[in-house]
């Protein structure tokens, strides 16, 4: 099968090792991806600020670009609903691309039906349910199925784990003020944890929470879901 | 940058500050929350409640004419009388002629969202008519000459000591902070407004076009004994809160309790379709409802955004918005606040002066996955955004800034130079004034050396054409997609 | 043109296009069937915090506890409680019929011809109910369907659902009993 990796635009510049570390897992269980080097961005940014057409155009190039894969892959939940859930909208119709674009976890449990990756990881851990994921995609149990077989990782859910982070795209820098309310209130349900590290299928939201921590100097770290299971 | 939007971000900037008032939100919401979840249980599947709902509010936006004439139709037969007001203006013109042909000098006014929309209390000070709010939450609020704080629960960001210190310092009551005795001095005190009192003015939860009346919902009894004592009873309906049948409200009744309070339903659910009728020995002489459309039809007509009409008022939007519970209900110095607010209030108001407020969100979409007709919240703030730069509202800076990303995203190799560079400025620290919206209070990402393009390019084109190399593991079978 | 027109005609353009369809229900009830009323009943009006008069006795207890009463002058009440004594603005107590009563909701349904006008089952600072136990309706639908039937064609000016006694939590969110509405709510079963 024809598998190829969409890297976000944020995740190819900021957090390669996401990227990376999705691509080893996925070769772990089977899959060998490809990586079209054309992709730049899915075009959320400028969907989110109104600027729909714009964003078309990049539906338009996205729907081209991966024209030839049987199933796309991505470690964005939020860039994954923006391809599944709103380019039909704005296409007026749905080409195969955005209708076989899925989020890593996603990919995994439910297309793949895989819950192990021989992955370890002995540490505690608890998890964050991006927004775009766990509203868009329904997505809820499939990060933890995988969590599960993780050997030696204590999973320990925090409160209000679906409550948003307060990242929101441009509304992080459009209204600092309010976002960084916003962390305020998710760091402090994930100290109540006691968690050593806070894991999400989003790295938006973890450069959120992980811009936070650090600021205040907290000893919690963060992790993308890839770099848990691609750990052995 | 309008002074709508400047009011706001300072307001908010101060709010998303303020501890203390973020603790008060957030006992609130945690004691809703925990009601809502044991009322939900009542029902079989409040999934398919919420169905109903939206299935019934749907059929009354979609068919309006015929639900208005109808109503209207039924209530004369009743022998109310039935006013149409295309804007504020008018409404409160209508209203001060029923006032001024009664000789009425004071009012009872029950807690009411569009009369706060018209700023109906102000009108009527100004034609020397004193009207006093009965609802204990609104009441404290007009002691204080502050607008409602929430759509359900007006005076949430009070304390027993603010109440007690208003009821001392306004009402020369004693001070106590028991909440009994200080609801029993707000019960006192407003009988003698109940029993003098020349009008009641009232809005409506639901106007029943079949057979014919508005549904009034409450707990405290406010609202019946203004429909009751008084000479006149005046209320003012938005053109959007019809149903069809009174049938519909066994199920509306309690959807709007579950999502409003968590109750089945509230003390009193009243439904008022006339003046005294023969044979009855008390209520008003005359029964004026007063429909309002005051930019309805705007909302109305745009298609897309038709559902946020059907909004039955029930607060759940407001109280699982993180961005409210951030900077409360005043930051939104507008009538309807939360989500709601924001997705209507351009429509009502303008998209020049509020379209900020659909920009103020992170599209979490909790909204939109609690409101119980089904209206979909974040997308419509989304469209609201987009109407917002489609009437070239957006700041130029910004206009700009997106050209430009879109030169940069149409091509990998362009993306790949402009990136490596916007890390190396990041790394030099060249690019400060730019990220200080985000720096200020959060650490940025140390910027990688390497994109992952990058890598993939420098090591991994040079494997086998995917599909000949063996796995370390496999799932039996080989990977097979589902 | 007046506003009435320019507004329907707002509407009736606005109308010449469908908004797209919700999902629709399924076919399953919204509530579960209510299987013992007599016992739902008391459940639900007790948990609101109304008060259930359990024999004759108790009830001459009950009134007693009330200089001033004011009826609404039905021959149930009259028989049952006797005559009133007071004006509904002077009463401590108003004794009123009702239409019919929801188990599932524990509620009692009132109106002018019901509870003889508007102002005694709302004014008075407690208010008795006296109830047969032939107008108990299971739930909250039938309740509806049982006064349409009843009033279609010539609705009283009005109708209220009680459900318990009035209650504010404007506090602090605290629960607080007699806001304006009676404060004590109680019901007597006369056969």
């Amino acid at each position: 099968m024809r598998v190829a990796l969409f890297i976000p635009c944020f995740i190819d510049q900021f957090y390669p090792k996401v990227g990376k570390a999705m691509v080893a897992v996925l070769r772990r269980v089977g899959v060998d991806p490809v990586f079209p080097a054309e992709q730049t961005c899915c075009g959320q940014p400028a969907f989110n600020t109104g600027y729909w057409n714009e964003a078309r155009r990049l539906a338009e190039r996205y729907c081209e670009i991966f024209a030839d894969a049987e199933a796309i892959v991505s470690p964005s939940g939020s860039c994954t609903a923006m391809v599944r859930n709103f380019y039909p909208e704005l296409l007026g119709r749905t080409p195969h691309a955005a209708a076989n674009t899925f989020e890593f976890a996603e990919f995994l449990v439910k297309k793949l039906g895989v819950t192990d990756v021989g992955a370890r990881f002995p540490a505690s851990v608890t998890y964050h349910d991006a927004c775009h994921s766990r509203r868009e995609l329904g997505l809820k149990e499939e990060p933890r199925r995988l969590l599960a077989k993780v050997r030696d990782l204590q999973l320990v859910e925090m409160d209000e784990s679906e409550t948003c982070c307060g990242f929101g795209g441009t509304f992080s820098v459009k209204f600092p003020m309010i976002s960084s309310a916003m962390a305020g209130v998710k760091v402090a349900s994930i100290q109540r944890t006691g968690a050593q590290y806070v894991v999400s299928a989003d790295s938006s939201c973890l450069m959120q929470i992980g811009g936070l921590l650090k600021r205040r100097q907290l000893p919690v770290q963060t992790l993308h879901l890839a770099e848990v299971l691609v750990r052995t | 940058m309008t002074s709508t939007e400047k009011s706001f971000r300072s307001a908010a900037t101060v709010k998303s500050a303020d501890a203390p008032h973020r603790a008060v939100i957030r006992r609130n919401m945690a004691t809703y929350h925990t009601s809502v979840a044991r009322g939900k249980q009542r029902f079989l599947d409040w999934e398919n409640a919420r169905a109903h709902a939206a299935g019934i509010k749907w059929e009354v936006v979609n068919h309006l004419d015929r639900y208005l004439e109808q109503f209207e139709s039924n209530l004369v037969k009743n022998g109310a009388q039935v006013h149409w007001a295309e804007d504020a203006a008018e409404a409160k013109a209508i209203i001060l002629e029923i006032a001024r042909s009664h000789g009425v000098r004071t009012v009872v006014k029950s807690k009411s969202m569009v009369t706060e929309e018209i700023h109906l209390n102000e009108a009527l000070a100004a034609a020397g008519i004193k009207s006093v709010e009965t609802d204990l939450g609104e009441f404290i609020c007009q002691l204080r000459d502050e607008p409602p704080y929430h759509l359900v629960t007006p005076a949430m960001h009070l304390s027993r000591t603010d109440f007690s210190r208003e009821f001392h310092e306004k009402l020369g009551a004693p001070v106590t902070e028991d909440p009994e005795e200080l609801t029993m001095i707000a019960r006192r005190w407003l009988r003698k407004d109940f029993l003098t009192a020349d009008m009641g003015i009232t809005g409506a939860n639901f106007a029943v076009a079949d057979p014919g009346m508005i549904a009034l919902t409450e707990n405290e009894g406010n609202i019946r004994l203004c429909f009751s004592l008084p000479r006149v009873h005046v209320a003012l309906v938005g053109i959007e809160k019809l149903v069809p049948r009174v049938e519909d409200l066994a199920l509306l009744w309690p959807v709007l309790g579950t999502a409003g309070t968590g109750q089945a339903l509230t003390a009193y659910s009243s439904l008022v379709g006339g003046p005294r009728a023969a044979g009855e020995i008390d209520g008003p002489e005359e029964f004026h409802v007063v429909l309002l459309d005051n930019g309805r039809t705007r909302l109305l007509a745009d298609v897309e955004q038709r559902d946020a009409l059907q909004c039955i008022r029930c607060g759940a939007c407001l109280n699982s918005c993180p961005i409210y519970e951030s900077v409360g209900g005043y930051t939104y110095a507008t009538t309807y606040q939360g989500p709601i607010g924001s997705v209507i209030t351009p429509h009502l108001r303008g998209y020049a002066d509020w379209s900020h407020l659909s920009y103020a969100s992170s599209l979490c979409g909790a909204c939109t996955s609690v409101c119980p007709v089904h209206i979909d919240l974040h997308r419509h703030l989304l469209q609201n955004r987009r109407n917002a730069v489609q009437q070239r509202l957006d700041p130029l800076y910004q206009r700009v800034a997106f050209r430009v990303f879109r030169w940069l995203v149409n091509s990998g190799r362009r993306f790949a130079i402009v990136g490596k560079l916007g890390r190396l400025a990041l790394r030099l620290g060249i690019t400060r004034p730019f990220t200080r919206p985000w720096t200020a209070t959060r650490d940025l990402p140390p910027p990688p050396a390497q994109s992952f393009r990058a890598w993939w390019a420098a090591t991994q084109t040079a494997r086998p054409p995917a599909g000949e190399t063996a796995p370390a593991q496999q799932p039996p079978g080989g990977p097979t997609l589902r | 043109m007046t506003s009435r027109d320019k507004i329907l005609g707002s509407v009736r353009d606005a109308m010449r296009t469908l908004a797209i369809r919700p999902v629709p229900p399924t076919s399953a009830p919204v509530f579960p069937p209510v299987t013992d009323p007599a016992q739902r009943f008391r459940e639900e009006f007790l948990a609101l915090k109304g008060e259930i008069i359990e024999s004759p006795e108790a009830l001459r207890q009950f009134l007693a506890g009330f200089p001033k009463i004011t009826t609404d002058d039905s021959d149930l009440v009259r028989q049952t409680a006797g005559p009133g004594n007071a004006t509904v603005r002077e009463a401590d107590l108003g004794i009123t019929g009702c239409d019919c009563l929801i188990a599932q909701m524990g509620a009692i349904v009132v109106s002018p011809p019901s509870a003889g006008g508007r102002a005694p089952s709302v004014l008075p600072p407690a208010h008795l109910v006296i109830a047969r136990r032939d107008q108990l309706i299971p739930d909250l639908a039938g309740a509806v369907d049982f006064v349409r039937r009843r009033y279609d064609g010539h609705w009283p000016s009005t109708l209220s659902i009680i459900a318990g006694p009035s209650r504010t939590g404007d506090i602090e969110k605290i629960m607080v009993l007699g806001a304006h509405g009676p404060r004590r709510l109680a019901v007597y079963w006369a056969g």
